[in-house]
């Protein structure tokens, strides 16, 4: 089967959250709820779990290995055992902000 | 209804490079090269490799979606057109006046004379890439080239520029017409 190369919304995949009262951080896709929103965690950002629309949500090109639906505790100590905050500070993306703040 | 995804690919042969930039899509091979934009449709295309095209739409509705398999299908017809080029040949059909074509500037234009023996003298030009020449058959020519839209149109200008006015044209068949679309290599 031929795949595409876009960064895809799936379980797992780290995303950026762009605008609303969680500007800035970083939270993980647990679940899809339609075809618009989907359900987001980050216990270790500051993410409460709750639903955002994907319009919010800018793909990272982080992607875990979780199951769908992983609880906020079992996820935290996904998010460290799989470093998701060394990869993600790591990118040109994350130092150009850093850079911007300066 | 939106469809999650839908995709269709394209497989480009051996000999023929094809490259994708912005919805621009560039084929190139032995009889040339062929530029097509799609810049005004909503579809992803994207190359999968070095020999395969990639045409994908994502919650498309039922109009959309159907610009994802005429995308592949106007690929298609580049690459054929890049390998084996097109050849449409016409036939002037007449029942008491010859048709009289000649065909100028090196098979860029016609002019066709006689048509129902009228006086006008109908000129017809060739859209670029598009070449015209008379067959060794009586009251044939041949037209060739690479576009198969540039091709089709030139025929059909030919063929509306012989159209009967005022008449039964049930009973006035007189005209060129179209006879036979194959490709300029012959396929096997």
């Amino acid at each position: 089967m031929v795949l595409s190369q876009f960064r895809f919304v799936e379980v797992g995949r780290v995303a950026y959250i762009s605008y609303g009262p969680d500007a800035g951080k970083l939270a993980v896709i647990v679940d899809v709820i339609d075809q618009n929103r989907a359900l987001v965690d980050g216990p270790c950002s500051g993410v409460s779990r709750k639903q955002m629309n994907f319009k919010a949500l800018e793909l990272t090109s982080i992607v875990m290995k979780i199951p769908r639906g992983l609880r906020p505790g079992n996820l935290r100590k996904a998010w460290e055992k799989q470093e998701v905050q060394k990869k993600w500070d790591s990118t040109t993306w994350a130092q150009k902000i850093a850079n911007k703040k300066k | 209804m939106k469809e999650l995804h839908t995709s269709q690919t394209v497989k480009i042969p051996k000999g023929v490079s094809a490259s994708v930039k912005a919805r621009k899509v560039i084929i190139k091979g032995p009889r040339g090269t062929l530029t097509r934009t799609f810049r005004h449709l909503a579809v992803d295309i994207t190359m999968v490799g070095k020999n395969t095209v990639m045409v994908e739409k994502w919650f498309g509705k039922h109009k959309e979606l159907a610009a994802v398999r005429t995308v592949c299908s106007h690929i298609e017809n580049m690459i054929k057109g890049v390998t084996k080029g097109f050849l449409y040949k016409m036939r002037s059909v007449y029942a008491h006046f010859p048709i009289n074509c000649a065909v100028q500037e090196g098979g860029g234009s016609v002019e066709i004379r006689n048509f129902l023996g009228e006086k006008f003298v109908r000129k017809v030009g060739m859209l670029p890439g598009v070449s015209i020449k008379p067959s060794t058959q009586k009251d044939e020519f041949i037209l060739e080239g690479n576009d198969i839209e540039a091709v089709s149109t030139s025929a059909a200008l030919i063929q509306q520029s012989t159209t009967v006015k005022n008449k039964d044209i049930r009973k006035f068949l007189d005209g060129i017409y179209v006879s036979e679309k194959t490709t300029v290599v012959p396929s096997d």
